[in-house]
């Protein structure tokens, strides 16, 4: 039985997945094939509906 | 990139393949200097080929990890030319053009796929004009315009006047090189050009290898000049992009492509417009929509509020067509349901909000984990089980499952990681019991 | 630590154009170094960047820094991570100091350079004369009693309990009603699947029963709630019998109601109904007449109710289908604004009903719809006339609305509502379902309209984020608490402890008399109690009494 997990894609969504299961105390591994993560999301200037900075 | 998975539910081995970066994660510190000197610039994915980047870089300036990486496609050294500029300035020693990708094999429990989204290829609505017509463009790049980190600084622009702009600053170089070489001519026969001109032209110069070469130089220049003067004063013409239309369901709700709605545009639009009258108070946004789907919390108010207070125009209709105008002004082409009168408004710059999509590759990746695809591309789930895929230990969560808004993806990554850590607890419970007891004596 | 000489390295942020764009930011650092106790200054592109962090680790390192200001964008978003960088390079996260020079001085006074660098220049003035006086702190620790509850029995309460007890964790479900199922008990078919709405929540209540680790109280109220993430102490009676239980996290599951349309639309619960009285009709397999005229929007999207309930369309829509299935003949218009067919199923379920033949007719919310004895006028947007629909039935489209028990339930845990009475997630992008108080998470139409899918993945996700604390066994609290610092002024008048919001306060008697306790894990930091003690006995750890003077010293001092 293996206890890691892997997550393929490190955009908004694979990014708190990854906190969630981390702050759960389990092993991680995070697959992203850009060079960063962040995703589509690190792209967009502000967000709906409160106007907050993306980044 | 993963390679290969084969195991079951709670007994997974994955394959996964890290690219090499030719940069040492260990040693670079992210100053950038690299990047600096880099003599090779590359049109840059992140500001959606609106801006450049260099063959070193980094994906973005906050990105993680903010080591840089090399993009072998471009970088002279990996081309075979003669550079390595990077490794001379690199004070941490970091770059390494000899770095393999290494390969490494994973024992998970569970699997998540978190692959996201692609953009809807607009091209693909010719009617539209998008890459043929250089001011419409597509929601992204909108973002990159406005964003205060952008190509801009946030400045709405036009791409046309982005395009012209680049324009006379390399005509402005040639035209700097021509003059030298007019003033190495007058130098040598102590005579002013314009002199020389007018005594050949009448002439009173008889004619000579050189004096034929000085002449044509001199009739290229002022052609160039009269050339770059005329650009000038077109690009003087235009500076912030106000008048701004925006097209939704681009590729969503359309029988051609996807006939789906794409859930989150509407909102997306109406906060581009929102952040365009935000920077730049003449901005006269319309939003040309079928509904206007503002289904989240606050969503409809902050639509109304786009109306009341920021003066935003939603236009209800499908646009037929965009055509441009002698200044590369995009026409909108629409009919008004409200008056039922085929009518059309010109404007600075036209943004298709293009639709959410199954992103390319993701066949590669289903066939890989073994999972089904649905009729739309996206990873197929089921209704009371939204984040689980075909094969148990594998979910699903944000946009790989089909569009959802930030707020939805962020739940369903908290529920995707809840049903992974089922499985993984689900066969260690002596393990999680112990685990509790041992640190909650009371 | 021994009081030693301040030295304070302070950094100054460009963010990109966010802050350059309007203020000098060169100037500002040249401006920093002529301060009192400040011994090193630097700017950046952006200090949040790995490289802009490096450069903070290394001034403190090389600089000998004891006290770092960062003038940039806001605390809430970056405090955190500056911390984390100082602690990284060996000085306490709390000798940190941040100055907001973006969102309250560049992003609000666009157009105003000069004034917006003489209030910048105010601004880290400030900041430097506190953080001469900052103290390290430490990170509190508190224990999680290993055991959650969920309010409400509804699909979303039933889901969330599930996924936690089949991780291990004990969990107490109460239900208010006697019977679990919520909603969906009343319900029909569901939107947009299209499956048996009391096939899907018995099977869900039979696991519920069925799971050792759930113990479950119907006809169940909530009398008391005291404490904090970690030791709720909970007293509930149920069955005429009161209970007291210790529980580490809450879920608040409590759904929604609907909206009862009296004097809209001629409704008469007979001839004009809501959907949710057509399920029942729908249930039961008899629909009187061939003419049926559905109307949206009604009492949401208006003046006094300004929202969108997200699921009426798509309720709507089903129902629409439902009723062409039973009588092929029946004539089912539907009147709305903008229809709400998000998504991928719901989108497919509005095609389905175009086919079918159902009318859908766009009304303007200036010119409503008129329901008659016999027929419906409406104003048609596209042929840009009135026409007349018959109708044996209208059925109207009604929001969901609050639960009654909001209010009380949001008073017991001390959570907030939004305007609209639903309860209120503590930051709407990144995280939707965790309540601002600690570990008390929200899912299901308690948070806002939504269908049994979004249900349950939200109650998923609630599960996910109120097992943190529980199989972490303990949690972490940032320091900026109240603390009594000065005991021998405190009379123990209670005061502070009528005012607190959080309950974090208690009025003990010791040996030397009656004083105020402080509940570190509870208290929020927030400042009432010690602006409200006139003895100066309570002082906030980070906001002392002499660090706030010192700014308002060093301002007037321009």
């Amino acid at each position: 039985m293996n206890k890691d997990i892997l997550i393929i894609g490190g955009g908004i969504a694979g990014m708190q997945a990854s906190l969630d299961l981390g702050d759960m105390g389990l092993q991680v591994h995070l697959v992203e094939k850009l060079t960063c993560i962040g995703g589509k999301m690190a792209q967009l200037d502000k967000t709906f509906p409160t106007n907050d900075c993306a980044i | 990139m993963v390679e290969k998975v084969t195991g079951s539910k709670g007994d997974f081995t994955v394959i996964v393949r890290k690219k090499a970066r030719y940069v040492n994660e260990d040693l670079c510190t992210g100053c950038g200097a690299c990047a600096e000197k880099c003599p090779t610039t590359v049109p840059d994915d992140y500001e959606m080929g609106l801006g450049n980047r260099k063959a070193i870089y980094r994906h973005y300036a906050q990105g993680i990890p903010s080591v840089f990486c090399i993009d072998p496609d471009y970088c002279r050294t990996f081309q075979g030319k003669k550079c390595g500029v990077c490794q001379k300035i690199c004070q941490a020693k970091a770059i390494d053009y000899k770095q393999e990708d290494k390969v490494l094999e994973l024992k998970v429990g569970a699997i998540i796929l978190a692959t996201g989204y692609d953009l809807f290829d607009a091209t693909r609505i010719s009617e539209y004009g998008y890459g043929r017509l250089a001011n419409v463009v597509n929601s992204m790049e909108f973002e990159r315009l406005s964003s205060a980190s952008g190509p801009t600084e946030g400045h709405v622009k036009r791409p046309s006047d982005l395009r012209d702009h680049n324009l006379i600053k390399t005509k402005e170089k040639s035209l700097k090189k021509s003059t030298r070489t007019l003033a190495k001519y007058e130098k040598k026969h102590k005579m002013s050009t314009a002199d020389f001109y007018k005594q050949f032209t009448a002439g009173n110069i008889s004619d000579g290898d050189e004096f034929e070469k000085w002449v044509k130089q001199y009739e290229n220049v002022r052609e160039a000049t009269r050339k770059l003067e005329e650009l000038k004063a077109r690009a003087e013409k235009f500076d912030i992009a106000t008048r701004l239309a925006f097209i939704q369901c681009v590729g969503s709700r359309d029988f051609r492509f996807n006939k789906y709605c794409s859930s989150y545009c509407c909102m997306h639009s109406i906060k581009e417009a929102m952040m365009a009258k935000d920077h730049d108070a003449r901005t006269e946004a319309y939003i040309f929509n079928m509904d206007l789907r503002t289904v989240g919390k606050g969503f409809e108010e902050y639509k109304v509020r786009g109306a009341e207070k920021l003066g935003l125009h939603y236009v209800r209709g499908r646009v037929a067509e965009i055509t441009q105008d002698e200044n590369e002004n995009p026409i909108i082409w629409y009919e008004e349901t409200t008056s039922q009168e085929v009518k059309s408004l010109t404007v600075d710059l036209a943004v298709l909000a293009v639709a959410c999509e199954a992103p390319r590759g993701i066949e590669k990746v289903a066939e890989l984990v073994g999972v089904a695809l649905d009729h739309n591309r996206f990873f197929k789930t089921a209704p009371l089980n939204p984040l689980d895929t075909t094969v148990p230990g594998i979910f699903v969560c944000g946009c790989a499952q089909g569009p959802v808004d930030i707020p939805e993806s962020v739940a369903q990554a908290s529920s995707a990681a809840s049903r992974a850590a089922e499985v993984i607890w689900q066969s260690t419970i002596e393990y999680g019991e112990s685990h509790w007891k041992k640190k909650n004596p009371e | 630590m021994e009081k030693e000489e301040p030295r304070i390295g302070v950094f100054v942020c460009k963010c990109g154009n966010n802050i350059a764009g309007l203020l000098d930011v060169e100037a500002l650092e040249e401006y920093s170094r002529t301060l009192p106790d400040v011994v090193f200054t630097q700017w950046n592109l952006y200090i949040c960047s790995d490289a802009g962090l490096e450069e903070i680790k290394k001034g403190i390192k090389e600089q000998n820094l004891n006290r770092v200001v960062v003038a940039s964008c806001t605390p809430r978003t970056h405090e955190p991570l500056f911390r984390s960088v100082c602690a990284e390079a060996g000085l306490n996260g709390y000798l940190f100091e941040m100055v907001n020079i973006r969102d309250q001085c560049s992003w609000v006074h666009a157009g105003y350079k000069e004034d917006a660098m003489v209030k910048a220049r105010d601004l880290i003035r400030m900041g430097v004369a506190k953080a001469a006086l900052l103290e390290p702190q430490e990170i509190i620790t508190s224990n999680v009693a290993v055991r959650a509850l969920v309010v409400g029995g509804g699909i979303a309460g039933l889901t969330a309990a599930i996924s936690l007890a089949d991780r291990g964790f004990p969990v107490i479900l109460l239900e208010k009603e006697k019977e679990l199922g919520g909603m969906l008990r009343s319900l029909y078919r569901l939107a947009p699947m299209d499956m048996d709405a009391s096939e899907v929540i018995d099977k869900k209540i039979k696991e519920v029963q069925d799971n050792p680790n759930i113990d479950i109280y119907t006809g169940a109220t909530i009398d008391k709630v005291k404490g904090f993430i970690g030791k709720f102490d909970v007293t509930f009676s149920a069955n005429g019998t009161s209970k007291d239980v210790r529980l580490g996290v809450v879920i608040i599951a409590t759904g929604a109601g609907n909206l009862v349309p009296e004097g809209m639309y001629q409704y008469d619960g007979h001839k004009v109904i809501t959907q949710w009285e057509l399920e029942e009709k729908l249930k039961a397999g008899k629909i009187d007449g061939n003419n049926v005229v559905m109307i949206q929007c009604v009492g949401a999207r208006s003046a006094e109710r300004k929202y969108c309930s997200r699921i009426c369309c798509a309720i709507a829509i089903k129902n629409a289908i439902l009723i062409k299935e039973l009588n092929s003949e029946a004539k089912v218009c539907i009147l709305y604004r903008d229809i709400m067919a998000y998504g991928v199923q719901n989108e497919d379920q509005l095609r389905k009903a175009k086919e079918l033949g159902i009318r859908f007719v766009k009304y303007d919310p200036e010119r409503p719809p008129v329901v008659n004895e016999d027929k419906v006028t409406v104003f048609h947007h596209l042929m840009g006339k009135e026409i007349d629909l018959p109708q044996d039935m209208v059925v109207l489209s009604t929001p969901l609305v609050a639960s009654e028990e909001a209010e009380k339930v949001a008073s017991l845990f001390r959570v907030s509502l939004d305007e609209n009475k639903f309860f209120l997630e503590a930051h709407v992008k990144l995280r939707p379902i965790d309540c601002a108080t600690d570990g008390i998470f929200i899912c299901g139409s308690a948070h806002y309209p939504k269908d049994v899918r979004e249900s349950i993945l939200q109650a998923l996700g609630a599960a996910s984020r109120a097992s943190i604390p529980l199989s972490q066994g303990e949690v972490k609290i940032e320091p900026i608490v109240t603390s009594l610092v000065n005991k021998d002024a405190c009379r123990g008048c209670g005061l502070c402890v009528a005012l607190c919001p959080y309950n974090a306060l208690e009025i003990r008697d010791t040996d030397e008399g009656r004083k105020v306790n402080v509940i570190t894990v509870a208290c929020k930091g927030c400042g009432v109690c010690a602006a409200t003690c006139y003895r100066h006995a309570l002082s906030i750890n980070s906001f002392t009494d002499d660090q706030m003077e010192a700014q308002i010293h060093s301002f007037l001092a321009a």
